[in-house]
């Protein structure tokens, strides 16, 4: 695959000087002779050609790449070729060969689809429910992804396609399988999307059981899918719940490529960077959610600000190619004050939207631009102030309640480093598949770190130009001093720090085309094994990530039904039980209800609740208080897979409950057990 | 004067000026069918964006349209959350309140020139305090820092 050219080519479409000011000058030159005989639409396709072509995969194009290329190499047939079968062409053409393994890759997806018996989730999720053809069409598209990387500068679109069929691929199918919504907390979200609904407004003033009342005081995501379920003349949003990771990802891809093109003229980069971070991005915070929505609006910001706040005067060497990576790009263009603030104003309405939507994404966003101003060349104290000030305004009046109840804990949980940084509240997950997951993720987040801090040590010169993209992904992890986010914390500093991992993660794995050196060589030929063997590892442990636990994921509509129904029955105000939230419908109308998950605590107070479940329970219900017990399976599933109890503790308190005069059983089937609280029996 | 051309141009704006009301049309049909919810998927997530970012001027730097077309979803959702939000807050939520609203804004943002991004505009920097560029002379002019020629985008 690899052919070095006579010289290294590093620029556009001219090889490298040996002086940098006469390689501007001739740069300058010959760019103004290629403009002046192309017309301008060729010079924008042109512009992306040569933007990649420069770094073409793990070819380097010779001194030639800059003319016209006759023999159609790329696809596009010349003169030579015209004698040849028009056919015979095309099926030995490079578009051919991105072609096959998409349409292999996808027949093989579609046969496995109807074939993934997610009806019958065991402790490995869907892991071992997925037919190995569905494992075989994830490896053709990784293989056909990298085979894509060697024209990625000259056709990008075919490794945008393969990301694309990557992110439907990985995430699509319970959106086209399951017939009720994925992932409990997606099931609170319609909860609260009907809610508003039907109330017509929010509340933010009242206080609702359980922490809910936060979602009136941020109600900007929820009022946009209450918009769209009324738009689309659906009941609910859980009609299209489901499809919201493909979407997000679909959405965020771009603003991704916009980021990391800033930092790298070198598309092979470009795309890898994107690859790993759909892969890596196992923390299951792209289902409808005001975080992944506000995620999306954050990297947003960040793109504009890394592309226009560019302060004059301060890139200094980093637009001279002598001290850049060869597969770095240029500082963008300086921008004036008067051009920033017009920036600033168009990014308002989106820094609003991140505030009104969510509480911890503004938090992170000030602390990235904070970051960014520690450089000389983002040094933009009026944007860090702006979006401060909307932050505070927000806090103190719609979200006051609870920014207040905040701060009163800061003092507690500040500084504690171990116990915010914490995932979850429980011990270790309990049973073979959860133990898988927490390995998997475990592993992820070293190959990930040990790829990106690789590419930081050896890579000094990408590290100084794409140093933005390198402290926006450290500056979320002074939070971890600050609060814990519900045992949620550690998986949010991942997900803000990913774009930059991702990207220095594939800086590791793409060498730069351009050196010549003999270390260099070794490097790529070094890569060109190491980065399909990475992507195939990360696969590896993106699954069991994303889809190990997805036992709790899915909840039969009988399930649905049966929790509904409990609900239904118990009257207004009664304290409904159940051994966590983490099942569909758990805030089914949550203002007419209170609700006590009663293992989300710590395992000691498990182990004692287990001794004696309906003593403990009973122990617990405020007295004259109508109560109702739901135990469902999929809350099985959440207990051993967060941990919360030991194997066999939740059949055991079922039974417990279920043999107690404390407790009637109102209903039971195989979707689960209900039970009403009977405090009359207690004397 | 003369009359207004229909440049491709043109078409564009009356294209993004008339999705509102079409997502609005829409509407009428049968919840959930698919030519209903379409259109008004597509109004959202892209039309105020794209109101609001085109038309560029000409000559921008290659990757400006990337740019475009990559931020003209999450401005969308923004305005259309805000917009959404506002009502809620005011008791005053409607569909149709809503997409009035939301296609008012595309109709009127639609006729303006685009919110100018400087960085993508070529010789960016050149025009230090000056208008933002609309002339075609700098269309082939590169800045002289700008070592990558015909290949940014960055």
């Amino acid at each position: 695959m690899q052919r070095q050219g006579p010289a290294p080519v590093t620029g556009s479409d001219v090889p490298p000087r040996p002086a940098a000011a006469d390689r501007e000058a001739e740069d300058r030159e010959a760019r103004e002779r290629a403009a002046g005989e192309r017309d301008a639409g060729e010079r924008d396709a042109g512009g992306q050609e040569a933007a990649g072509r420069e770094a073409a995969g793990l070819r380097i194009p010779g001194p030639e790449a800059g003319a016209a290329r006759p023999d159609g190499e790329d696809g596009r047939t010349g003169g030579s070729t015209a004698a040849r079968g028009r056919l015979a062409a095309a099926l030995r053409s490079p578009d051919a060969l991105n072609l096959v393994p998409l349409l292999v890759a996808g027949a093989l997806w579609l046969w496995a689809l109807p074939g993934i018996d997610f009806r019958s989730m065991d402790e490995f999720g869907l892991l071992d429910r997925f037919p190995l053809t569905f494992y075989a069409a994830l490896a053709v598209l990784t293989c056909g992804f990298v085979i894509t990387l060697r024209r990625a500068g000259t056709a990008p679109l075919w490794p945008a396609t393969y990301c694309a069929a990557m992110l439907v691929a990985l995430k699509a199918p319970p959106a086209i399988l399951y017939d009720t919504v994925r992932y409990a907390w997606a099931s609170k979200h319609d909860a609260i999307i009907s809610r508003l609904l039907d109330q017509g407004t929010v509340h933010p003033g009242t206080e609702l059981s359980g922490g809910m009342s936060a979602y009136d005081q941020w109600p900007g995501f929820f009022s946009l899918d209450a918009a769209l379920v009324r738009a689309f003349g659906v009941d609910a949003a859980a009609s299209f719940i489901n499809w919201a990771p493909v979407a997000l990802g679909l959405l965020t891809v771009p603003v991704l490529i916009l980021v990391y093109r800033t930092f790298s003229d070198d598309w092979r980069l470009v795309w890898t960077g994107v690859w790993i971070f759909q892969l890596a991005n196992w923390v299951g915070q792209d289902y409808l959610s005001p975080q992944g929505f506000s995620y999306l609006l954050y990297l947003t910001v960040f793109a504009v600000v890394v592309r226009h706040f560019v302060l004059p005067g301060s890139a200094g060497p980093l637009r001279d190619r002598a001290t850049l990576d060869p597969a770095a790009a240029a500082v963008p263009p300086p921008t004036t004050t008067r051009q920033r603030a017009v920036a600033v104003l168009f990014l308002v309405p989106v820094i609003a939207t991140i505030n009104a939507s969510h509480q911890l994404t503004p938090v992170m966003l000030c602390a990235s631009l904070f970051a960014l101003c520690l450089t000389r060349r983002y040094r933009n104290l009026g944007l860090l102030a702006v979006s401060g000030l909307i932050m505070l305004v927000w806090n103190l009046t719609m979200g006051r309640e609870l920014f207040l109840d905040t701060l009163g804990t800061l003092r507690e949980k500040a500084g504690d480093l171990l116990g915010n940084s914490r995932p979850g509240f429980a011990g270790d997950p309990t049973g073979p598949g959860p133990e898988l997951v927490g390995s998997a993720n475990i592993l992820m987040v070293l190959a990930l770190g040990g790829l990106a801090a690789a590419a930081v040590l050896l890579r000094r010169r990408l590290v100084r130009s794409a140093l933005p993209l390198l402290l926006a992904a450290a500056a979320p992890l002074p939070m971890f001093a600050v609060n814990d986010y519900g045992g949620e914390m550690i998986f949010r500093v991942y997900l803000f720090g990913l774009p930059g991992a991702a990207f220095f993660a594939a800086a590791a794995l793409v060498p730069a085309a351009g050196a010549a050196s003999r270390a260099a060589t070794i490097a790529r030929r070094t890569a060109t094994v190491a980065l399909p063997l990475t992507l195939v590892a990360m696969l590896a442990g993106f699954l069991p990530s994303y889809y190990g636990k997805e036992g709790m994921h899915y909840a039969p509509p009988g399930e649905t039904a049966l929790t509904r129904r409990a609900f239904d029955r118990a009257p207004e105000g009664a304290l409904i039980l159940a051994a966590t939230g983490a099942f569909a419908d758990s805030y089914y109308r949550y203002d007419h209800y209170e609700r006590w998950f009663f293992t989300e605590q710590e395992v000691d107070e498990n182990l004692r609740m287990l001794k004696d479940p309906a003593g403990y329970l009973a122990g617990g219900i405020p007295a004259g208080r109508p109560a109702y017990v739901i135990l469902t399976p999929t809350q099985g599933e959440a207990v051993i897979g967060e941990g919360y109890l030991p194997e066999g503790g939740f059949d055991r308190l079922g039974k417990a409950l279920k043999a107690s005069p404390l407790f009637a059983v109102v209903e039971e089937s195989r979707y689960g057990l209900v039970l009403r609280y009977r405090p009359t029996t207690t004397g | 004067m003369a009359h207004p051309r229909l440049t491709p141009r043109v078409q564009r704006r009356a294209a993004l000026a008339a999705s509102g009301w079409v997502a609005l049309a829409a509407t009428a049909l049968p919840g959930g069918s698919p030519a209903r919810w379409i259109p008004v998927l597509a109004f959202v997530v892209l039309a105020p964006g794209l109101a609001l970012l085109l038309p560029q001027p000409l000559g921008l730097r290659p990757g400006a349209r990337l740019e475009a077309l990559a931020l003209a979803a999450p401005v969308s959702l923004s305005v259309a959350t805000l917009v959404a939000t506002t009502l809620f807050l005011a008791k005053a939520f409607s569909l149709t309140v809503f997409l009035v609203v939301l296609a008012l804004f595309v109709s009127v943002v639609a006729a303006l020139p685009g919110v100018p991004l400087p960085a993508a505009t070529r010789g960016a920097v050149e025009r230090d305090g000056a208008r933002p560029s609309r002339t075609r002379t700098l269309r082939f002019r590169v800045p002289p820092f700008r070592k990558r020629g015909t290949g940014g985008g960055g």
